[in-house]
């Protein structure tokens, strides 16, 4: 009896691990869907549970080390998913690309207030439009397969090339100190973004 | 509208999309974007590359009292009302500029540079990138000048021509240093313009005349 129910167990964290991601994409929608509407607390410890790590990778990714940074940015995303989830349009938007928006906009928010990338400018207003999904061509459809399409294309990536995606979208870094850091001439490291996004095929039209 | 045809090319599009670009640079793309339906996808996509390769990261759970203390938090959250202060919606200006310019262009403190041309200083960028509108009256012209690091240009209102061409609303320019050209807007209306400038503009003043063949064509 003890064997069966383990088994059951390891079944079940099986099925979990297999289940598509279309499926998770879907799951996850939903826990939006009912913090916006039900403002259900249980659904946002869900969307905590599965985005907080990877938020606080994406800021140790900035700044290795800085722990409580991380956890910082983590709550902040959160909270503004606990505002915004009336706002987000899972008919219209991805739910990963919406929460990757939400983290860089806040990242950049939390530099700028604490003197890390002082500037008179205020990126709140730069930013905002994207968070924003008004329908255009490009509807979800298309988003969650082009989803698959650049998690299976940044495997396939020549290891020089997706290094540099990864200096310019996760560290932060400008061409310029991307090419600092590598020691590569700067026409070096734009060419190497642009042959990224071909290979990717994000820009084609479809 | 015009049909536009200058856009960010697609690596600095890109380094938008991450947020790693000098806020003042972000300034310009934000701007040619609101007026561009092609680049606006473009970044919808590139923002994808952004997720695949955030959510890619090995996972840095946080510890366990993080998920309680927010939980108890929440009921006490409320939105910030200062996001609201923006212009009017039905402003002219570009959302990312309202920041700067609250009502319209016409009520900005214009400081006169030229005969042809007014310019007014937004701000300064931390790497001392100055960032101005410019608004070239109607078929006025700009000294023909070169610069010490690269301007990035967006139309805001009119347009305007220089020795590569005819440059509409929302068009966006780069100019590096290397290249010596001349704006000049077009005779039918005034030219507002979006510049930033890494580094203070070197005006080659005396020898613009003899450099410049639009002056010689009598645009001047």
């Amino acid at each position: 009896m003890l064997n069966l129910v383990i088994s059951n167990e390891i079944m079940a964290g099986t099925v979990a691990q297999k289940k598509s991601s279309s499926e998770q994409l879907a799951l996850l929608k939903d826990c939006i869907h009912r913090v916006a509407t039900q403002r259900d607390r249980e659904a946002f410890a869900q969307l905590f549970d599965h985005y907080a790590p990877s938020i606080r990778a994406y800021s140790l990714a900035r700044e290795p080390g800085a722990d409580l940074v991380a956890d910082e940015l983590a709550q902040e995303v959160m909270i503004r998913v606990w505002l915004k989830a009336g706002s987000y349009n899972s008919r219209l938007s991805n739910v990963n690309t919406w929460i990757f928006t939400l983290a860089r906009n806040c990242r950049i928010d939390y530099l700028r207030r604490n003197g890390l990338f002082a500037s008179e400018i205020d990126p709140t207003t730069i930013f905002e439009d994207i968070e924003d999904d008004s329908p255009g061509p490009f509807q979800l459809v298309h988003q969650d397969r082009l989803e698959e399409n650049i998690k299976t294309g940044l495997e396939k990536l020549p290891k020089e090339q997706s290094e540099i995606l990864r200096k310019i979208y996760l560290e932060g870094k400008s061409h310029q100190q991307a090419s600092e850091a590598l020691k590569l001439p700067l026409g070096t490291v734009k060419s190497r973004v642009r042959l990224a996004l071909k290979k990717l095929q994000v820009l084609v039209p479809r | 509208m015009d049909t536009i045809h200058n856009h960010p090319d697609d690596e600095l599009l890109a380094s938008y999309s991450a947020a790693s670009l000098p806020l003042s640079q972000a300034l310009c793309i934000s701007a040619h974007i609101e007026h561009c339906d092609e680049c606006d996808q473009k970044l919808k996509r590139l923002n994808q590359v952004g997720s695949q390769l955030m959510h890619q990261l090995k996972p840095s759970p946080p510890s366990a009292d993080l998920k309680n203390k927010l939980l108890d938090r929440l009921d006490s959250i409320t939105e910030d009302p200062v996001k609201e202060q923006s212009g009017p919606s039905d402003s002219s200006v570009p959302r990312c500029l309202r920041q700067f310019i609250r009502t319209g262009y016409q009520d900005v403190a214009w400081k006169r540079i030229s005969p042809d041309i007014h310019s007014f200083e937004l701000c300064r960028d931390k790497n001392n990138a100055k960032v101005e509108l410019l608004r070239i009256k109607a078929g006025g012209t700009s000294s023909t000048h070169t610069h010490l690091g690269d301007e990035y240009t967006v139309i805001l209102e009119g347009s305007f021509s220089d020795e590569d061409g005819l440059y509409h609303q929302g068009d966006f320019l780069v100019r590096n240093s290397s290249r010596r050209h001349t704006p000049v807007a077009t005779q039918n209306s005034e030219c507002i313009c979006l510049a930033v400038t890494e580094a203070p503009i070197q005006l080659t003043g005396l020898f613009s005349r003899l450099l410049n063949p639009l002056i010689r064509r009598g645009y001047a």
